[in-house]
């Protein structure tokens, strides 16, 4: 071998960075991203907290966020809107102009509802049609329109609930602890992933079947978890469900709703049954329905049926098929709101009337309700009361008398859950969901029935 | 110009390995543009702006993004900086959103595009600590849309508040979730605090 030459030192360098110069090139070519997509449909969508139930004489202003592309000069969109209202929830809709407040904090575009409309006795039922007029996107809310208008009802004779102030640490200890499983991915272990600068994922959510049996949605593994009279099963599902809510019907399906807005129902063996897209953007909490699973969902605020049957509704049917109560076996629809930072309507109704209906207060901020079921001729709800430095769960039973039963149980889990999937009811218990840095549990609280 | 050429394919191999191809990913088409200073900044404004980074993914670390509704480089390694794939993570989603300076003294309002690489220099803690001439902590319950509840290690701003008194978040929540609308129950949660952007003009 000879000595190399300047030369050929030289041309050997200049091949080297000619080499990295056009790789790097041709990299950042193939490999950057997307332009922002010019021909990509314009943005539009929407908020609205509708008001559920009303106090008589309650003024009722509709107000609404209308969302839309993103302007270069930073501005907001240039939206406009109507609402279709008509006393109770049936007749011909009236078309109120939205106007355009000054303050977008709760919503810019608002309509003030005439006080004749506004304290109908049988309530009033409306939708919105949204439109951003720069590029002539629209929206209506809910999705469902006409077909399922979102629905006030009157508040009225209910019995009035005054829970002070909160009084942190008075922590009701439970009957039973009924699940109690270590990290890991062995039987019967209960995934843990993240760490500490990511936080932490464990189970997301939990049901409760009549007969005790648990079923834990084990997301990092992908498996449900069962604890059936004393023996562990396991069901392997093959995803892994970041954040999912999980609800298990009488067929043994379990229904498992996806972070991004899926419902994936999945035989009682584990093996894929059906998915079915949400009909709206955003879910707050899975269910069981009278005739399959509903999911709570947004913009709308209402709950849309997922499937009917044991099949999978269209996102249009879910949509025409949406109703601002969550429907009960019986006929009825249970109506709850959180109003302000203390106060928690809930009322059992049937045909826009309120059978029962409670009106609770706090002097202690109340955060989301995370269950309110029936139970017996009450009411069964846990809801939260907060502070910026501490929380406890509350658990109210409510009744003819007004608060039947009432206890604090701790809120601190180690992992997030799915929003509102920390308690289930089942027969005369309540269930909880926790974990700590050691693992899983699920506590019983058992509750009395009220006559 | 045989060595040349030689030397040539070395240097395209060389350009292979894993550290100049994860450079020069998403980030590459990203920019370094100067912000826009405004005079407003109003809180549905912000809504179109975090509402149209949804579906862009998460990047720790990150703060570019287009507009294709999709993340260009999912399942990056979580917290790694390095991959520089396409998205904001939590705390870069919430600076470019409430249009802060990157000088932590000023409180103006800075309109950084999509495409505008830049994190800021908060975390998600110093967001929640009120950190920044810009920034300071709210009450928890009454917080109202674009403002956000921050933790340790997440933060995410409100979009709507809900029925069931959770609140619609819009937050660049992780790697496999990316960004989006989601329904949390931040407010209740004695982990995350209340924080707010001065200067809101409506």
């Amino acid at each position: 071998m000879g000595r190399p030459s300047i030369r050929s030192l030289a041309g050997g360098a200049a091949g080297i960075a000619a080499g990295v110069v056009s790789a790097v090139a041709l990299t950042s070519i193939s490999a950057a991203g997307p332009p922002p997509a010019d021909g990509a449909p314009p943005v539009i969508d929407a908020a609205h907290v509708p008001p559920l139930l009303t106090l008589p004489g309650e003024p009722i202003r509709l107000r609404y966020a209308i969302v839309c592309t993103p302007r270069e000069d930073g501005k907001p969109c240039d939206g406009a809107g109507e609402v279709y209202a008509r006393p109770g929830n049936v007749g011909v809709f009236q078309r109120f102009e939205l106007r355009r407040g000054e303050e977008s904090k709760d919503g810019r575009y608002y309509v003030d509802l005439p006080a004749e409309l506004a304290s109908s006795p049988d309530g009033f039922s409306y939708y919105a049609v949204l439109r951003d007029e720069s590029t002539g996107a629209s929206l209506t809310v809910p999705s469902g329109g006409a077909n399922a208008p979102q629905l006030s009802v009157p508040l009225r004779a209910a019995l009035s609930v005054r829970l002070g102030r909160h009084e942190f640490g008075r922590l009701r200890a439970a009957d039973e602890q009924v699940v109690a499983a270590r990290w890991g991915s062995a039987l019967p272990q209960v995934g843990l992933s993240g760490s500490r600068d990511l936080g932490f994922a464990g189970p997301s959510s939990f049901d409760v079947e009549p007969d005790g049996t648990v079923d834990l949605l084990d997301s990092v593994n992908g498996r449900v978890l069962r604890w059936k009279r004393g023996r562990e099963e396991v069901v392997p599902l093959g995803l892994t469900a970041e954040l999912a809510d999980l609800a298990v019907e009488p067929d043994g399906t379990f229904d498992v709703l996806e972070a991004r807005g899926s419902l994936h129902a999945f035989r009682a063996d584990g093996s894929s049954k059906w998915v079915q897209k949400l009909a709206e953007r955003t879910w707050a909490k899975l269910v069981h329905g009278p005739s399959g699973p509903i999911v709570e969902q947004q913009p709308s605020e209402e709950w849309l049926p997922v499937a009917e049957a044991g099949s999978p509704l269209a996102t249009a049917a879910q949509a025409d098929r949406g109703r601002t109560g969550r429907p009960l076996g019986n006929g009825h629809e249970l109506l709850v709101e959180r109003v302000g930072e203390g106060e928690l309507r809930v009322a059992d109704a049937t045909a826009n009337a309120p059978l029962r209906a409670w009106r609770i207060t706090s002097e202690t901020p109340l955060g989301e309700v995370q269950l309110a079921e029936p139970h017996g001729r009450g009411i069964v709800v846990a809801t939260k009361a907060y502070t910026d430095e501490r929380d406890e769960f509350v658990v109210l039973v409510l009744d003819e008398s007004g608060i039947a039963a009432q206890f604090s149980v701790a809120s601190n889990s180690f992992t997030e859950t799915a929003p509102l999937a920390r308690f289930r009811l089942a027969g005369s218990s309540l269930y909880r969901l926790r974990t700590t840095q050691t693992g899983t549990f699920v506590d019983r609280f058992d509750l009395e029935v009220p006559r | 110009m045989r060595i040349f050429l030689v030397a040539f394919g070395i240097g395209l191999v060389l350009t292979g390995a894993t550290g100049a191809q994860a450079y020069h990913r998403f980030w590459a088409g990203c920019n370094y543009d100067a912000p826009t200073f405004m005079t407003t900044m109003t809180r549905d404004a912000a809504q179109d702006y975090a509402n149209a980074a949804r579906y862009e993914g998460y990047q720790w670390g990150g703060g570019c993004w287009n507009y294709d509704d999709r993340d260009s480089y999912p399942n990056d390694a979580p917290g790694d900086a390095s991959a520089h794939g396409e998205g904001g993570d939590c705390s870069g989603l919430t600076f470019k959103t409430w249009r802060e300076s990157t000088d932590q003294w000023r409180d103006g309002r800075y309109y950084w595009r999509a495409l505008r690489n830049v994190h800021g220099p908060y975390d998600a803690a110093a967001f929640r600590d009120g950190v920044g001439a810009p920034n300071h902590v709210v009450a928890k319950a009454t917080a109202g849309v674009m403002d956000a509840f921050a933790s340790g290690s997440h933060i995410g701003m409100i979009f709507s508040r809900s029925l069931y008194g959770g609140d619609q978040i819009v937050e660049a929540k992780c790697e496999a979730c990316g960004t989006n609308i989601f329904y949390r129950t931040y407010r209740s949660d004695s982990s995350y605090g209340g924080v707010g952007r001065w200067g809101w003009t409506g």
